[in-house]
């Protein structure tokens, strides 16, 4: 049993909320669950939340993988004037689930302090779209966002990447497409406790088994449902887990924060050193006691303000505010 | 913005909200977080201010978690105090549902956090096994009693009200429990309670073991459960960790109502066709869930061995279940 594995203990207010949620959001997801995950729509972000900010939204088609049509959403000030910033959101739900709109709650801040546009794609979703789908949507979302910048008020020089969880993974599995396909450009690559490696063979993994949120059984389920029979075997290419990608030169600055106590802890280690080995900069964030995606869940927490006030100061210095 | 107000809004019953309530600040509170983390807890709960004023200094948090330094306080309702401390939600409409229980528990909070600091130190210290004998018997002396002194402690929830008797909320491995000094065997406890074993004194955390694992084992019909009772059962329950299951504690676990209803039946009757009547079943199918049973179980329950296993999986069983705090009932 999984009772038996040391692993550290969830901060004292998050433990607390994980036990008024316990039975809401199992730690395990099975396959079983993706419909009811899709309906569930955590963190959701409304028009009437865009509104409240200042905020509008305009909904375009564009061309994803293979040139099949998927929708980007471009989310901007009421009153913003001349070119801003760019945002490029891929969103989380572990391949399986979420749309556009989850856990842009993070990012909205960052458009109005800045001024910034943002734009967040709807990539098609594993298992019916398995890989390259998904990666393949976040990059030709973000050629779209890159070819279309002026037009939509954004300065194509200062465009920035940002995804949570899966969206992490496909931020980074986008931001290494982009180095290898001689562009679009980007200024950093924001990797909100990113979903990098297939394998299942950290510490962290195996010490969240059955307990917290986005358990290892709920990890393996996702990347089995992205990458069927590949997962962990040869076949499985950078773009879809960037954990395996042996050359990170030439990649952005990025940004990574984590909690101590989920499966993703390792990986997401794994990649900031390997980033600074590579001589790309790197900050990095373990918040110790947090369970995957807590900020989301408990943001009146005192360490998902910390990390929200981390990542947001971080995004400031990078977008030269 | 509040999802856990969302989601805990849209829970059905009204008593398992309220029990989420008691669980998230009986973690708080076994965890050791601070005011702080109380009032957050409060807000988050409440979706309005949650206030503090704890030795002059005032703490207001809002909904989000933030600090709330503006003027412009509403009406504190509801407030609680108890000397040198002040709880509160701020509110100018309707009271929330749970706004008086979450004071409540707040409250609780709090005392528990100013109590460690007053320095007579509190009545926890005599039961706490973690503390040096020396430091146990310094506070014996404060209630004026001798390290042999033969005494009890009493184990009951939380949020029943003191009984005059030296007394203490302590967080337990079955969320916030009461404890109670008692000295002479005449105390009049509200129920349901778990009498500790008597002991000298200066073993007073043996005792409250002991009652904690009394209070666990009373129900609806059993309302009072003495440890001294359990006769050597208490050294089993004693050894037992909750956390680690034994196999035939999980195979009672893993029955349905009616199989549970028909093994219990099983081990209590004269005899199979006796067991057959009482449950009102025919002879031959309950010969067969015997059978079945026996198979799931691993043992027969009808030897004196298997009798014998079932009483003490069923025993550890109900210190294994999931802490069900009992619902607060005025203070």
């Amino acid at each position: 049993m999984s009772s038996s594995v040391s692993r550290p203990p969830f901060d004292p207010e998050l433990e607390a909320v994980l036990a008024v949620l316990a039975d809401r959001i199992p730690p395990t997801m099975t396959a079983e669950m993706i419909p009811g995950m899709r309906q569930a729509a955590p963190a959701e972000v409304t028009d009437e939340m865009l509104k409240a900010s200042g905020l509008t939204r305009r909904d375009v088609a564009v061309p994803g993988h293979l040139g099949d049509e998927i929708t980007v959403s471009v989310i901007a000030r009421e009153d913003r004037q001349g070119l801003g910033p760019g945002i490029y959101h891929t969103h989380g739900g572990g391949m399986v689930s979420g749309d556009r709109f989850s856990g842009l709650a993070q990012a909205l801040p960052w458009v109005v302090e800045h001024d910034a546009v943002l734009v967040t794609v709807d990539y098609r979703l594993a298992p019916e779209y398995p890989d390259p789908y998904p990666v393949e949507d976040c990059y030709a979302g973000l050629v779209w966002t890159a070819e279309h910048a002026r037009e939509i008020g954004m300065d194509p020089d200062r465009l920035l990447i940002a995804g949570q969880s899966a969206g992490g993974g496909l931020a980074a599995g986008t931001a290494l497409m982009a180095r290898d396909r001689q562009g679009p450009d980007l200024i950093g690559q924001v990797l909100m406790y990113p979903m990098l490696d297939d394998r299942d063979r950290t510490v962290s993994s195996a010490q969240f088994d059955g307990v917290g949120v986005w358990d290892r059984g709920s990890n393996v389920m996702g990347w089995t449902a992205l990458l069927g029979e590949r997962r962990g075997t040869d076949d499985v290419s950078v773009y879809a887990a960037p954990a395996r990608a042996t050359d990170l030169t030439g990649l952005p600055p990025a940004f990574i924060d984590c909690g101590s106590a989920e499966v993703f802890r390792d990986e997401d280690v794994a990649y900031a050193t390997a980033l600074w080995h590579a001589g790309v900069q790197a900050e990095l964030h373990i918040w110790p006691g947090g369970f995957h995606g807590f900020d989301l869940t408990a943001p009146h927490t005192a360490l998902a303000h910390a990390m929200t006030a981390a990542r947001n100061a971080w995004v400031a210095r990078t977008l030269g505010a | 913005m509040h999802h856990l107000v969302g989601r805990l809004s849209a829970l059905d019953p009204e008593a398992s909200e309220t029990l989420r309530i008691v669980s998230y600040f009986d973690v708080l509170i076994t965890r050791g977080a601070g005011l702080d983390g109380l009032l957050r807890g409060a807000a988050v709960l409440s979706g309005t201010v949650a206030g503090a004023e704890v030795r002059g200094r005032v703490s207001r948090r809002d909904p989000d978690g933030h600090p709330v330094t503006a003027a412009g306080e509403t009406r504190r309702s509801p407030e609680m105090s108890h000397g040198d401390w002040t709880v509160w939600l701020e509110r100018d409409g309707e009271p929330g549902p749970h706004d008086a229980m979450i004071v409540e528990r707040l409250a609780l909070g709090v005392e528990l956090i100013e109590g460690r600091r007053r320095p007579e130190g509190g009545f926890e210290v005599v039961i706490d096994p973690a503390r040096p004998v020396a430091e146990r018997v310094t506070h014996l002396a404060r209630h004026r009693l001798d390290p042999a002194t033969p005494v009890r402690i009493l184990a009951t929830a939380a949020d029943t009200a003191e009984t005059g008797a030296p007394s203490a909320i302590v967080p337990t491995r079955y969320g916030l429990l009461r404890a109670t000094l008692d000295v002479f065997g005449k105390l009049d406890p509200p129920e349901p309670v778990g009498f500790g074993t008597w002991v000298r004194a200066d073993r007073a955390p043996e005792s409250w073991d002991a009652a904690i694992i009394a209070l666990r084992l009373t129900d609806e019909s059993v309302p009072a459960v003495d440890a001294t009772e359990l006769g050597a059962m208490l050294l089993l329950a004693q050894a037992y960790d909750p956390q680690h299951p034994h196999e035939d504690v999980r195979a009672l676990a893993g029955l349905d109502a009616r199989s549970a209803e028909v093994l219990r039946t099983l081990v209590e009757a004269d005899s199979i066709r006796s067991a057959a009547v009482a449950l009102g079943m025919h002879h031959s199918t309950v010969q067969a869930r015997h059978e079945a049973l026996t198979h799931t179980l691993g043992y027969d329950p009808r030897t004196n061995a298997g009798r014998m296993r079932y009483i003490a999986a069923a025993l550890l069983q109900r210190l294994t279940a999931p802490a069900a705090p009992a619902p607060a009932g005025p203070a």
